[in-house]
């Protein structure tokens, strides 16, 4: 029998999390990665590679707030792939204080048009609404190319966003809710500075 | 589309979710074959678990353009919103009549032969049936020939039990005897079996997946957690079973609703091997949760415990707690380093009650969660704090139907203090 998050909630769907449930999920502390809180000292591998690439000098710094542990993976897997929207408030005080004193505008990561209707809502969105915070979208999702290219071929090679032709503010945080490559932020951060962003944040909920 | 047939018969199934290429449903729905039912209904009601409006939980969503109600209820079997649809096969043909085997040389005790004829009179007339009986009175083999006489007469039949080591527990023996029998297995997680079954055994929530399916619906351990504690899963009983299927429930500890409501009974008190089920023994012990926490296990509890290993008895002890289990089980395993904890959401729970059975695990820890899956021969059986609201006298009586199975000896008790309450507990249902 796995936790239910059901009996979190019982009928009282305002109410956070249990405290048991809760202490389940791992903060991170410590020494991270500048760019993507991957644990250890100064910059992790994978941002090294980043920053030797066309993506260099993008991005000032990035902040995850959880681990992704057992307890994250099966939270993420109901709110996400079982669709229970109303997870979206689990991390509502969490996610403002984060970001609401923050000195940016907050862009989500988006969804495809298409794939949103299917999914029925976007999960980043969700996140911040429940936490009553003011975001802003500048970007379109491309559609998944479908061919013979490897997943990593095709990232590599076509852009994964487009600008929506709004006038960039100069300062942004970008939010997602997992991070683990770093392809997604690396190719947004990218189309925001070249449609005029000068200073572009990250932020997840969760470090893969 | 035969597949899709014995797939869809009896069963409502997300659409976009199904075994089957999208295409060949598409036409089956073109056919007539097929029926589409809108997941949320007019009344505003989950279409698989029969879940009301009022725990619902509605948001925005980018399909409908507005306003969507989902079910979290049932979500874990994919979710169920305005937006989806259920399928079902819309007027099954009737089946031929089939030879089934019948492969069981054992024999039953007086009472359980009795019984068993009962079952089968009731079945007869189209009765709902309750068998109440003790634990270890050998309440399945009971059931064996009223199974057969309604395989006969060409009834499908749905086993249901309320967890899935039940189930596990149950499914071998049923596939033993009935060789020639279509049978699936049904719990979460559960295998694809190809076919239609004729029999399915399945766990008390996999019955959502079932709508007007069942001639015959056999409710087993009908008293047990959650049956007893959530309405969905009697409405689920209820929706799974064709309208005037009977019901034979199985019960150790059945509540008055179930013996009042329930026109046939047959009563089996004594247990199976001949041996009436064991009577705790009731003792003291102070201040067990300071003790433990403290870090020193109470001495009567320590003799108990050492007395067991000396004599190389398998034992289970049932805490109150999971928090208490987890604070002592080091103190425990300085007595020996093989005694385990065990609890419900532990990914070795079943290699640890395997090691128990089969001797490399001296003694289990656990609370009242694993109690109605173990079968170990000679357990014996210390409940620490039976006063608990947790150990009630269901629980209880479980607990010690567990204990003492093919010996004579048994140990019970260890009770922290109000014992003229706990009395009560284990009185009250025997008059009954
Ligand atoms: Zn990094
Ligand atoms: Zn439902
Ligand atoms: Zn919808």
């Amino acid at each position: 029998m796995q936790a239910s998050w059901r009996s979190l909630f019982m009928n009282d769907l305002d109410e956070a999390v249990c405290a048991k449930c809760k202490a389940e999920f791992e903060s991170i502390t410590g020494n991270t990665c500048l760019y993507c809180d991957a644990s250890g000292e100064g910059v992790c591998a994978d941002c090294m590679y980043w920053e030797q690439t066309e993506y260099a000098g993008l991005i000032a710094k990035g902040r995850c707030l959880y681990r992704y542990n057992e307890g994250m993976q099966s939270y993420f897997h109901q709110y996400k792939f079982l669709q229970d929207v109303i997870l979206s408030e689990v991390f509502a005080k969490e996610m403002n204080h984060a970001l609401a004193k923050v000195d940016a505008v907050i862009v989500p990561i988006p969804m495809n048009p298409k794939k949103l209707k299917e999914r029925t809502f976007a999960q980043v969105d969700s996140l911040l609404e429940s936490a009553r915070l003011p975001f802003h979208h500048f970007l379109i999702k491309n559609e998944d190319v479908q061919g013979t290219k490897s997943k990593m071929e095709r990232m590599a090679s076509s852009p994964l966003f487009h600008w929506n032709g709004e006038t960039v503010p100069k300062k942004i945080i970008l939010v997602d809710d997992l991070y683990t490559t770093g392809t997604t932020m690396r190719h947004a951060a990218k189309v925001l500075k070249d449609a005029g962003a000068d200073e572009i944040e990250l932020f997840c909920l969760i470090r893969g | 589309m035969k597949e899709l047939e014995d797939f869809l018969t009896g069963r409502v199934w997300l659409k976009e979710f199904t075994p089957f290429p999208q295409s060949e449903i598409d036409q089956a729905i073109l056919q007539g074959f097929v029926t589409r039912i809108p997941g949320i209904t007019d009344k505003q009601e989950c279409s698989r678990c029969l879940e009301k409006s009022v725990n619902l939980t509605s948001f925005y969503c980018e399909k409908c353009e507005g306003d969507c109600l989902y079910c979290r209820h049932c979500l874990k079997m994919g979710r169920i919103s305005s937006c989806t649809e259920l399928i079902t096969w819309t007027a099954p043909s009737p089946r031929p009549l089939k030879t089934h085997s019948f492969q069981w040389s054992g024999h039953l005790t007086p009472s359980q032969n009795l019984a068993s004829q009962q079952v089968i009179e009731s079945l007869q007339i189209n009765r709902s049936h309750l068998i109440y009986a003790v634990c270890g009175a050998g309440k399945t083999e009971v059931l064996f020939a009223p199974l057969y006489e309604a395989l006969k007469t060409g009834k499908r039949i749905c086993i249901a039990a309320p967890r899935t080591d039940v189930v596990l527990e149950l499914s071998p023996r049923i596939r033993a005897i009935f060789t020639d029998t279509v049978i699936h297995t049904l719990y979460g997680g559960s295998p694809a079996e190809a076919g239609f079954a004729e029999i399915v055994i399945a766990t008390t929530h996999q019955l959502y997946r079932f709508q007007n399916a069942f001639d015959l619906m056999i409710v087993d351990e009908a008293d047990a957690f959650p049956y007893s504690m959530d309405p969905a899963l009697k409405r689920a009983v209820m929706k799974a079973k064709k309208h005037d299927a009977p019901v034979i429930y199985v019960s150790a500890t059945p509540s008055v609703q179930l013996i009042k409501g329930t026109p046939g009974r047959s009563e089996i008190f004594r247990r199976y091997h001949g041996q009436p089920l064991p009577v705790p023994r009731f003792d003291s012990l102070w201040n067990y949760k300071k003790r433990l926490r403290k870090n020193s296990i109470p001495k009567k509890l320590e003799t108990w415990i050492r007395l067991r290993l000396s004599r190389r008895e398998p034992f289970l002890l049932f805490l109150p707690t999971i928090e208490l289990i987890e604070e002592s089980i080091p103190l425990f395993k300085q007595l020996d380093a093989a005694i385990e904890a065990v609890h419900s959401k532990d990914p070795n729970r079943k290699e640890k009650v395997m090691g128990l059975r089969q001797g490399i695990v001296p003694g289990l820890v656990t609370s009242t969660i694993l109690e109605r899956g173990i079968t170990v021969p000679n357990v014996q059986v210390a409940v620490i704090g039976a006063d608990e609201e947790i150990f009630d006298a269901a629980a209880l009586i479980q607990i010690s139907g567990r204990s003492g199975e093919g010996h004579r000896t048994f140990q019970m008790g260890m009770l922290s203090f109000s014992i003229m309450e706990l009395l009560g507990k284990w009185i009250e249902p025997k008059i009954r």
